[in-house]
């Protein structure tokens, strides 16, 4: 077994090993490990002290900023409150200034009483309880030893945690399913305790032993828990259920909540009594001695434990699930099941049709996938992110991405960034509360981002000033943050933060640049001081002034002044700038502007635009502008005519041209420039070439913009990589995402030129099933299918 | 039309949390973050995840 060892991060303290319940299906007592038998009671204070030293040992060597520690049994509060607390004052003590300690017991509830919660109150342990649902189904399996029913005094504990002052610490209520009872009345039971989480469990089994199903249903307890989740959902989801959280999360792309799900590798270790340093205790239900490692607190470090050969196997991931699971489309959420019901008993040899070990499927495997499909035919439409269908919710979420970034970098800066950050911060704020106002009182006409359609002739310089006369400005903020490269420069500073390099605080500190330019777009009699760097001050979006030679730095005060604004520095006359008009001192921001073109920006001059993998032109001339303007608008117009409403959503998301000096696909080239890409709005067109080739590159352009754009604010797979699968353009398989960009792409290009329609088509086969493929990168599945067969 | 005049847009705009009040601690911002940053550990959620206790 292979790969870095998983620190664990969760552990399960058997504090007492007796329980004052007799439950029929309990799986410490009533299953196939027995080891119970011969273990103390009580944990002893040296084991508490030994554990609590690992711990506190291994948070430390994998710099974990928190762990779990779950006080169980048997029935844990039968360690008295004495002995709980110095369990507590152990671990708390041993975790200070280490890392954070998250304490819960889960406990039946019985012996719960004010002086245990006051105790749990004081070291924050948090209380689960488990309760079966009503009376009737609790009394089906949760009972004393006599047969008396616990449901009274279980009723009693959770009616004691509710009370105001333990109800911080409730974690809610964790339930065993037997199919016998009725869904809805357990649900409703547990609903009425108005607990803040509710789990359900399916009960432990074995190929050996499998559950019950009194109706010979296959899917009897995906049945059951569909029922529940029917209620639970026609209710409101008053209270999050974990397991359906957790099939919701991972439908979506997000993690498993629950170990019996899902293929996250453990992070759990279990300490007896004893000090025994087990595998997770549920592999008692499948023979005996199943979770024994032979390690112990006073003799091992976790580390130990963690390279332990049946712990790596469950850190394994896909590669840790049988074959058949391996090739299931549900794999991802259901990770082929808890453990420990894929046991068999029998030799384990890859010729037996049902090997013994746990290389098998789940006993639970219908049930599983029944269960899966049944939440997402029940939810997929509303779990798809609005971003997939709808281009303006997909223009407001890379928005808002961008915006969380900038506020990302202050957090990050952490005051490192002095009084010119702090000053460009307020200065920020104070642009956006008057876009604001403004909006609030008339809708805003903004000139900024988006490429206009009036037909013009000539390269002509963007727009910066013309709606400057307050009232009606403009959210320049906003504008500014739309901008492209925006984003990277916000992703290289917040990386250099993070990375220490020796220029971090330098590139943080072109934010006032930044804020100058929203100022004057908005149009805002706000001066903003901004350093300039090399000789030059570069307002994004709007152009560069020169104030000096190459390697001069220094200050300048930036100011809406009439129809532009004036940039003065210590070493310089004070400049007017006028943002149409190009000056010896000024160099604006170009937009490409013919007949049948969007006037997108042709922006050669941003520092940061050097982010398409492939080298950026240094700057165009004017005729090489013009030139370049001309082939690009009859590779537009070409567009238009074969791919028009391709052509038109372009022209309705994009903003920004900026040229290559390149012809190749940018994967025929070394990695070049800021890796981190850009926002949504920009492309990458190469300098050279005819109309006939600039528009399929143009268009590939635009298809591979808007997929990455998508992928950066929805999760349209998972997993990328666990699987290879074959791509018609290439003999090497690939992962999903090269698969999912090259259907993506062909079937954009298929429309334009019907020789990439078979390979489109291929793509779009292969990827149906994917296993990675979340709700929403199914959705878009079935919009390129549609897309395909338009043709 | 821009998109910053779109009515989605407009929509989304009116509610947005102002810059200065965005919570990057907030798990909702962090997995936004995590697209397209890496994520320090103590950054990114974590649950307790045994299956017989909560």
């Amino acid at each position: 077994m292979t790969g870095p060892l998983v620190p664990f991060r969760e552990i399960v303290l058997k504090v007492h090993s007796r329980c004052d319940l007799a439950c029929d299906h309990c799986y410490i007592y009533e299953h196939a490990d027995q080891s119970w038998r011969t273990r103390p009671k009580a944990i002893s204070d040296e084991a508490i002290s030994w554990t609590a030293l690992r711990l506190a040992e291994h948070a430390k060597a994998h710099a974990l900023p928190s762990v779990s520690v779950i006080l169980h049994g048997g029935e844990p509060l039968l360690a008295g409150p004495e002995r709980l607390r110095r369990v507590c004052e152990a671990l708390t003590g041993a975790l200070d200034g280490v890392a954070e300690l998250d304490l819960r017991i889960h406990t039946n509830g019985l012996q719960l009483s004010p002086r245990y919660l006051d105790l749990f109150a004081e070291f924050g342990v948090r209380v689960g309880i488990s309760l079966d649902g009503d009376k009737a189904a609790n009394d089906r399996h949760r009972r004393f030893a006599d047969g008396r029913s616990s449901h009274p005094q279980v009723l009693r504990a959770v009616g004691l945690l509710r009370q105001e002052r333990y109800r911080p610490l409730d974690l809610g209520l964790l339930c065993t399913i037997d199919v016998a009872n009725d869904p809805v009345a357990v649900y409703d039971a547990l609903a009425a305790l108005d607990p803040p989480r509710i789990d359900f469990l399916l009960p432990h089994a074995t190929w050996d032993d499998p559950p019950p199903r009194p109706d010979g249903s296959a899917t009897a307890y995906a049945d059951w828990l569909l029922t529940v989740f029917d209620r639970w959902d026609a209710g409101g989801r008053p209270m999050p259920v974990r397991l359906f959280e957790s099939v919701l999360s991972t439908l979506s792309g997000g993690p498993s909540l629950t170990e019996s799900l899902g293929l996250a590798p453990t992070d759990l270790v279990v300490v007896e009594t004893d000090g025994a340093l087990e595998q997770v205790d549920s592999l008692k239900s499948a023979y005996d001695g199943a979770a024994a490692t032979g390690f112990d607190v006073f003799s091992h470090s976790f580390d130990e434990v963690a390279a332990h050969p049946g712990v790596r196997t469950r850190q394994l991931g896909l590669a840790g699930v049988s074959e058949t699971c391996q090739r299931c489309p549900v794999v991802r959420s259901c990770g082929g099941g808890l453990y420990t019901h894929r046991y068999r008993s029998g030799p384990a040899t890859a010729a037996a049709r049902a090997p013994g070990g746990f290389d098998n499927t789940s006993v639970y495997c219908a049930d599983l996938e029944a269960l899966i499909r049944g939440i997402e035919s029940r939810t997929a439409a509303g779990l798809v992110p609005p971003a997939v269908a709808d281009t303006g919710e997909l223009l407001v979420a890379q928005h808002d991405l961008t915006r969380s970034l900038l506020a990302e970098l202050h957090a990050e800066l952490a005051g490192r960034g002095g009084d010119a950050w702090q000053e460009a911060w307020e200065l920020a704020g104070t642009v956006e509360r008057a876009a604001h106002n403004t909006a609030d009182a008339e809708p805003t006409a903004s000139p900024g981002h988006t490429a206009s359609t009036e037909p013009t002739t000539g390269t002509e310089p963007t727009t910066g000033t013309e709606n400057t006369a307050s009232p009606g400005h403009t959210d320049g903020l906003d504008e500014v943050l739309a901008h492209p490269y925006t984003r990277t420069w916000l992703i290289d500073s917040v990386a250099a933060l993070r990375a220490e390099r020796p220029d971090a605080l330098a590139t943080a500190l072109r934010f006032p640049a930044y804020v100058a330019a929203a100022v004057i777009r908005g149009g805002l009699d706000l001066p903003v001081r901004t350093g300039y760097r090399d000789g030059g001050l570069h307002l994004p979006t709007l152009g560069t002034v020169r104030l000096g030679g190459p390697g001069e730095h220094g200050e300048a005060e930036v100011r809406v002044a009439g129809k532009g604004f004036v940039v003065r520095a210590a070493t310089a006359e004070p400049l007017l700038v006028r943002p149409d008009e190009a000056t010896p001192y000024w160099r604006p921001v170009r937009r490409l502007a013919r007949d049948g073109a969007p006037g997108f920006a042709l922006d050669d001059l941003d520092p940061y635009r050097d982010c398409f993998g492939v080298p950026v032109h240094p700057g165009l001339g004017h005729d090489e502008a013009a030139d370049w303007s001309d082939r690009l608008a009859a590779a537009w117009r070409l567009l238009g005519e074969r791919v028009p409403e391709q052509t038109a959503e372009a022209a309705a998301t994009l903003s920004t041209l900026t040229p290559l000096v390149t012809t190749g696909p940018p994967a025929a080239h070394r990695r070049h420039g800021y890796a981190h890409g850009h926002g949504y709005g920009a492309l990458g067109v190469p300098l050279h070439g005819g109309a006939e080739e600039l528009a399929p590159a143009l268009l590939r352009a635009v298809r591979a913009a808007r997929l990455r754009a998508l992928t950066e604010v929805t999760d349209l797979y998972a997993l990328d990589g666990e699987w290879h699968r074959p791509a018609p353009w290439q003999e090497e398989p690939v992962p999903l995402s090269a698969l999912l960009s090259g259907a993506y792409e062909r079937v954009g290009l298929a429309a334009y030129d019907p020789r990439h329609r078979d390979q489109a088509r291929r793509a779009l086969d292969t990827l149906e099933g994917a296993a990675e493929l979340t709700v929403g990168g199914k959705s878009l599945l079935t919009t390129l299918r549609e897309e395909a067969d338009r043709g | 039309m821009t998109h910053q005049t779109s009515a989605t847009f407009a929509t989304a705009k009116k509610n947005r949390t102002p810059l200065a009040e965005i919570d990057v601690r907030d798990a909702g911002v962090a997995k936004k973050l995590g697209r397209v940053l890496p994520m320090p550990a103590d950054r990114t959620a974590r649950v307790s995840s045994f299956n017989s206790a909560l």
